[in-house]
């Protein structure tokens, strides 16, 4: 049977945020139960030891921390309605976005899909309370409210097409959602499901029937399969995985915690109660899940049990499984994660399945909480069956293990899951054909808004820092999963450790972000910049052909086309640093396959131009990428001109003038061997021709103030002392041909666009030997159309420069020039800056080319940190009674985060003259800072008054004098009553008659308060 | 799982066994009075919260001058250790040695040792550990013997705290995470003689239990070091998270036994002794507690010595050798809290 690769996962339980905390908790058996949260109810209110009518016998639970946080900005959902949501919904959004991108996709990519979302639930606290609130049924409270909405909202704000549901069977809903999303997956209905559960507790509506039931722990925790059981403790949660089917997974290189085998969900039917566990139901979905599965039940190293720690179900579920493993030679090894959360009900499910599979994963099974004392009547041993009571590691290969899920109506579930194969758990890296490797990684993140990114980037950093991510890997996951939002963060990331600092600094350093971040307004149009001669030097782009295994395969590609035509290697010329490239007829060819090669290296990383230019020698690179001619013939041809242009007699020159066009023609004109080669700008023109009477011409530009400067050239190009080159030139260039530019090109020698009836062929060429390079007039143009970037191809920066002299645009701005290379020291991280610059300014390149060919392995990267600035929850807390008038609104936003709302921590005074309480008030305030104003019985001495051992000391000495009559504290004993200040008056009370004879009926110890 | 020598199939692994043990420690006991006097603290604090009587220190307490080295102790310990079990020095094959307070980084104390012991040409090795070195030295040395390479060797551990007592300290205002550092530790060394034959007490080593369980967690202990470059930094030299460490070592403990237990296959019910972790008074009382096998009698030495770091076991292993008899088991739990290390060994006498 096909298997079930569970690929991506999310959750938060009590004390565990995420996953990786969920995964800590586990391992060091921590403990997630603790008081109701003061939001929630009033949990003393409710409160009642001996478990009268309407109470419960606990005061604690497993909550999750900050249920009424929601980032409502990202969904794009309203504040009025997001407070109209039950909470259950706006966690699962958040929850199924961070699965999503667990498993390295971006949650967008899966929008219009045929992806199934399974939810398991049956907590509807929520909507107990506000559709019960007759006059505030507002519409938002119809779609914040009901079963299916949990489900259909992830479909709605994903876009996803495949089916969606919620599903209760009580405590085994989630695991029959799984059940529910791996058939369909097997039946081919999706090729993804999100896999979910969740449980928030409004109301203490469970807790009272726990109680009542007889069901409910007094400590509030599960004990599984421990002596110590006795009942139930309530526990929230929420959880996702991203199911696809395994071969799928394979195929499309996402990593695999673990796999599903096989999964069964039978019915008790009429069995000995309605809610009694049955012991024959769940020896048959064992059985009938082993049978899906495939596997013998011997062969399953551990089981998460359902272990809600009560003595009946304990000993059912120990009955079942005994029934299949009694006998096998080693005991399976038995857990269950109740203990340490409480019993999630309607994320129990997805609770223990991720538990497993982070178990198959890690290759460690946690212990089991409680598990150090076994209850003796299961007789596990017997069974064989173990308790996990320390962590066990898997051995490597193969591993089986069992998940039970059971409700309390009767309706069972059962999965058999297994360890990911090895190519599954760590895919092969993602072929590509073709060149790829940029050298330098880049890294992005993208968010909805800027702080959002800040946040991010702060996540991020804190996850790099914590575990090391090869940059590479790292990078390319970045780019295939943190992508699709607004803000767009890039930055080359040569180390992991420089990496982290640096996302540190732009999260803090406004300056530091703007250099790395932006907001583009569109699609980015491109124009690509090809330098000419005299920009070349020896060993140019040496650093980047060294570290760019991209740049290196097109410079390579160039050196064999031109190879024929010049008889030795340009790439090993121009890379040994020969002082000889800047002869003619190496210069020509080796700027040619430098701009051809960063051309095409940028085309292959996505980087497609809408317009080119080339100047001068730079046309030749431009037109060749613009498809004018194919390499080879770009290359002779060039070749061509470059050993031509050589061979002609030395004696000419050329001079640079800080003038314009006009001005310089006036001086020109009066010496025939001179004339105008290049325009450069609005002051910026160069004269060639005869060396006598360019001398002349200069003496007299100096005479008349203008600046002038003789370039370093062996030739006068673009004059008439080209002529005797201009026919055997033509002659080649006919036979190479030429075409029309099918990328918009601004020609320099006409000095615009070229139009689609204007082939660049021989007689372009020859005439363009010949005539002067218009680049003020064709780069000015250009830049009237509009281009977003200007890319500079070229071994350093010269037209960037040249084009900022130019005026403004007849619209708009100047484009942004990003530079590939920058100098001599210019290696693979100019070229990443230059890829992260384009895609800030939204391009979205083919990121596959840039990476390396064995980085693109996926990585799971730190989940989205969502905004918790925004807070929503009922207004309507559970009562004993029912209040008098409900509250205006059903919910309403919170400004700012709280412990708990105003209103339940204030606690009445102590009469001021009470003698213990004044003693301790001021006995505290003194050891601690506090004015006696700022103390209340409820504060925790550890916790919220910050007291240590050595304070502890202190208060006894104070105690000692401000209370004679209590005769000598000892340490020992007060040691034990310290938790609160109401605690620590309760016991001086205790040893002091006359306090106690005081406060007698002042009522305000918290116990006596809710008597 | 326990970290079973990576032996090829045939021959079988050696089984290892512990002659005798020996420990040294410097000085007359230090009470708390002494101690509260010396430094200016509260001596019914130390009582309560720490729960240690008295220790030993190898720097004099009114003087400050350094009476013993680590070197000095270890090498007294593994005299004692070779005399208990009969042991000619000779026999000796190597040396293993953990502490987390060398006497100096090179040359490793270990060597030292060798040469007061009048070993030459032997192998030796030194393991940077605080609480669980001990017991990674006796696994190192499990491996040694079982290997069959090897039959009798020098086991050692102990560690010179008192480096860190600095008496010139003014107290009075100190924060008890920073106060703790100073009542809590002592000094000393003790080294158990380990061979592949059942000789002096006969005790078999029958499983050792040596693991890093820190990914991921920030230290519960630190101990720094300082050189030329950074010895006026203003660093305090050893931290403790009291917080992390009281929460966290409790739970360890119990998986540690039960992982021992499990993997031996023996009942709780049939285990003699227990040797818990030597935190301090207080700790190791509650841990003891948690623990929860009654049958089995406790030996711990803490609220005499102190924490002295890598002696601790050989301090409760020669209680325990002296008590032992014939087929009865004990299992040693030892926890290191500065990057959560696990470790623990199992005895049982022939």
């Amino acid at each position: 049977m096909e298997r079930i690769a569970i690929v991506g996962i999310d959750c938060r339980f009590p004390g565990a945020p995420g996953t990786g905390a969920y995964w800590d908790l586990l391992m060091r058996s921590g403990d997630g139960v603790g008081p109701v949260p003061a939001q929630r109810w009033n949990a003393a209110e409710f409160h009642s030891p001996a478990g009268e009518a309407g109470h419960s016998n606990t005061t604690q639970g497993g909550f999750i921390d900050e249920p009424d946080a929601f980032d409502n900005e990202f969904f794009t959902v309203s504040p009025r309605e997001a407070a109209a949501m039950d909470p259950q919904q706006r966690l699962l959004l958040q929850c199924a976005w961070r699965a999503v991108e667990d498993a390295g996709l971006a949650p967008q990519r899966l929008a219009g899909t045929a992806t199934g979302v399974y939810v398991g639930i049956m907590g509807n606290e929520w909507a107990q309370v506000h559709l019960t609130d007759y006059p505030h049924v507002t519409a938002q409270a119809g779609s914040g409210n009901g079963y299916c909405m949990t489900a259909n909202r992830i479909s709605y704000h994903l876009d996803l097409k495949g089916p969606s549901l919620a599903v209760d069977t009580a405590c085994s809903s989630s695991l029959v959602a799984v059940h529910l999303a791996a058939n369909a997956l097997l039946s081919g209905e999706c090729d993804y499901a999100l896999a979910c559960g969740v449980n928030v507790a409004v109301t203490p509506a469970l807790s009272i029937f726990y109680t009542q039931a007889g069901l409910s722990a007094p400590d509030g925790r599960c004990k599984p399969f421990s002596a110590e059981a006795d009942g139930i403790g309530r526990g929230e949660g929420v959880g996702a995985v991203l199911l696809c089917r395994l071969s799928d997974a394979v195929e499309r290189g996402l990593p695999v915690y673990a796999v599903i085998r096989g999964t069964a969900v039978n019915q008790d039917g009429r069995s000995n109660g309605l809610t009694a566990p049955n012991r024959w139901a769940q020896q048959d979905v064992l059985a009938a899940a082993y049978r899906r599965a495939g596997v013998a039940p011997a062969d399953v190293a551990f089981t998460e049990g359902h272990g809600t720690g009560t003595a009946l179900g304990d000993m059912m579920e120990v009955k079942a499984l005994a029934h299949h493993h009694k006998g096998r030679g080693k005991p399976m090894a038995l857990g269950s994660v109740k203990g340490n959360l409480g019993h999630t009900e309607g994320a129990a499910g997805i609770a223990g399945l991720i538990k497993v599979a982070l178990s198959l994963h890690h290759r460690t099974v946690p212990a089991s909480r409680f598990a150090a004392k076994e209850n003796p009547a299961l007789r596990l041993k017997e069974a064989g069956l173990r308790l996990l009571k320390a962590p066990l590691r898997l051995p490597a290969g193969p591993t089986l293990a069992g998940l039970s899920s059971f409700g309390m109506g009767g309706t069972n579930a059962h999965a058999v899951l297994e360890s990911a194969p090895p190519r599954a758990a760590r895919p092969e890296p993602a072929a590509r054909p073709g060149p790829a490797g940029l050298g330098v990684p880049v890294l992005t993140l993208t968010a909805p808004t800027a702080d959002a990114l800040r946040r991010n980037l702060l996540t991020q950093a804190d996850a790099l820092a914590a575990r090391r991510v090869p940059a590479g890997p790292l990078s390319w996951t970045s780019h295939r999963t943190k992508t699709g939002h607004r803000y767009r963060f890039a930055v080359p990331a040569r180390d992991t450790g420089e990496l982290a600092a640096l996302l540190r600094d732009a999260a803090t350093d406004d300056a530091v972000l703007a250099r790395f971040a932006q907001a583009p307004a569109g699609r980015p149009r491109l124009a690509f910049l090809f330098t000419g001669q005299g920009s070349q030097y020896p060993a140019m782009t040496a650093g980047l052909y060294r570290e760019s295994a991209l740049y290196r395969h097109f410079f390579d590609e160039a050196d064999a086309a031109l190879l024929p035509h010049t008889g030795h290697s340009v790439r090993d010329l121009v890379l040994a640093g020969d002082e000889a490239v800047n002869r003619t007829a190496e210069a020509q060819p080796a700027l040619f396959a430098v701009g051809y090669a960063l051309g095409r290296s940028l085309l292959e990383l996505g980087a497609a131009p809408a317009a080119v230019l080339g100047h001068s020698v730079g046309e030749y690179a431009a037109a060749c990428l613009a498809g004018v001619f194919p390499l080879e013939a770009a290359a002779r041809l060039i070749a061509a001109r470059g050993a031509l242009m050589q061979r002609l007699p030395e004696g000419g020159g050329m001079l640079a003038v800080l003038a314009g066009h006009d001005e310089v023609a006036g001086f020109a004109a009066e010496e025939p061997e001179v004339s105008i080669a290049v325009v450069n700008g609005p002051k910026a023109t160069v004269l060639s021709g005869d060396s006598g009477a360019l001398m002349r011409v200069g003496k007299r530009l100096t005479d008349h103030r203008i600046r002038t400067r003789p370039l370093n050239v062996s030739h006068a190009f673009h004059s008439a002392l080209m002529d005797p080159m201009l026919e055997p030139f033509a002659e080649i260039a006919r036979e190479v041909g030429g075409g029309v530019p099918r990328i918009p090109l601004y020609s320099t020698l006409r000095g615009r666009l070229l139009a689609d009836d204007e082939p660049m062929d021989a007689a372009y060429w020859t005439d363009h030997v010949r005539r002067p390079v218009l680049f003020a007039d064709a780069a000015g143009r250009l830049f009237d159309d509009g281009p977003t970037h200007a890319v500079e191809a070229g071994p350093r920066p010269v037209l960037a420069a040249l084009a900022r002299k130019l005026g403004p645009p007849v619209s708009g701005t100047r484009p942004a020039f990003v530079l590939p290379v920058r100098g001599p020291e210019s290696g693979a991280e100019d070229l990443a800056e230059a890829l992260a610059a384009l895609y800030r300014g939204g391009l979205d390149p083919d990121w596959d080319a840039a990476a390396a060919p064995g980085d693109r392995v996926p990585q799971r990267l730190a989940p989205y940190a969502f905004a918790t600035a925004h807070r929503y929850w009922t207004r309507n807390t559970a009562h004993l009674t029912a209040p008098a008038a409900p509250a205006p609104q059903a919910a309403a936003p919170a400004p700012a985060p709280t412990a708990a709302p105003p209103g339940v921590l204030v606690l009445e005074r102590a009469e001021e003259s009470e003698p213990v309480w004044a003693a301790a008030l001021e006995a505290v305030g003194q050891v601690g800072g506090y004015e006696t104003g700022e103390l209340a019985p409820h504060l925790r001495l550890y916790e919220d008054l910050g007291f240590d051992s050595v304070m502890v000391m202190e208060l006894k000495t104070r105690l000692d004098e401000l209370l004679p009559g209590t005769g000598g504290l000892t340490v020992q004993d007060l040691l034990p009553r310290l938790a609160t200040l109401g605690d620590l008056v309760a016991f001086l009370r205790e040893c002091n008659p006359q306090g106690r004879q005081t406060a007698a009926g002042s009522g305000w110890t918290p116990k006596e308060r809710t008597a | 799982m326990t970290d079973h020598p990576q032996a090829p199939p045939a021959p079988q692994p050696r089984q290892t066994y512990l002659a005798s043990a020996g420990t040294a420690l410097p000085g007359d006991p230090v009470d708390n009075a002494a101690l509260a006097k010396a430094l200016g603290v509260n001596e019914e604090w130390i009582e309560v919260f720490i729960g240690t009587k008295t220790r030993h220190f190898a720097r004099d307490l009114a003087t400050g001058t350094v009476r013993w080295s680590l070197a000095d102790l270890c090498a007294q310990a593994a005299e004692r250790a070779l005399a208990a079990g009969g042991t000619d020095p000779s026999e000796i094959e190597f040396i293993v040695l953990g502490t987390a307070t060398p006497d100096t980084l090179m040359p490793a104390t270990v060597n030292h040792v060798a040469d007061r012991l009048g070993l030459d040409h032997v192998p030796t090795f030194q393991l940077q550990s605080g609480c669980a070195g001990a017991v990674q030295a006796l696994s190192v040395a499990r491996t040694m013997v079982a290997s069959g390479e090897h039959r009798t060797g020098l086991v050692i551990g102990g560690d010179v705290c008192s480096k860190h007592l600095d008496l010139q300290r003014d107290l009075s205002s100190a924060a008890p995470s920073d106060l703790v550092n100073f009542v809590l530790f002592g000094d000393g060394a003790g080294a158990a003689v380990i061979t592949d034959e059942p000789r002096g007490a006969g005790v078999a080593l029958r499983r050792t239990l040596n693991r890093f369980t820190g990914l991921g967690r920030a230290p519960g202990q630190v101990i720094e070091w300082f050189g030329l470059a950074d010895r006026h930094d203003d660093r305090q030299a050893v931290t403790e998270d009291y917080k992390a460490i009281e929460e966290a070592v409790p739970v360890m403990a119990v998986e540690i036994l039960w992982e021992l237990l499990d993997d031996l296959e023996w009942s709780a019910d049939r285990l003699d002794y227990l040797l818990p972790p030597q935190l301090s008074g207080r700790m190791t009382r509650r841990i003891t507690e948690q623990l929860d096998v009654p049958g089995a009698r406790e030996i711990s030495c803490v609220a005499d010595t102190g924490n002295n770091g890598n002696a601790l076991p050989f301090l409760q292993l020669e209680q325990l050798l002296t008590r032992m008899s014939a087929g009865e088991r004990a299992l040693a739990v030892a926890i290191e809290s500065s990057k959560w290390i696990k470790a623990g060994f199992a005895l049982e006498k022939i």
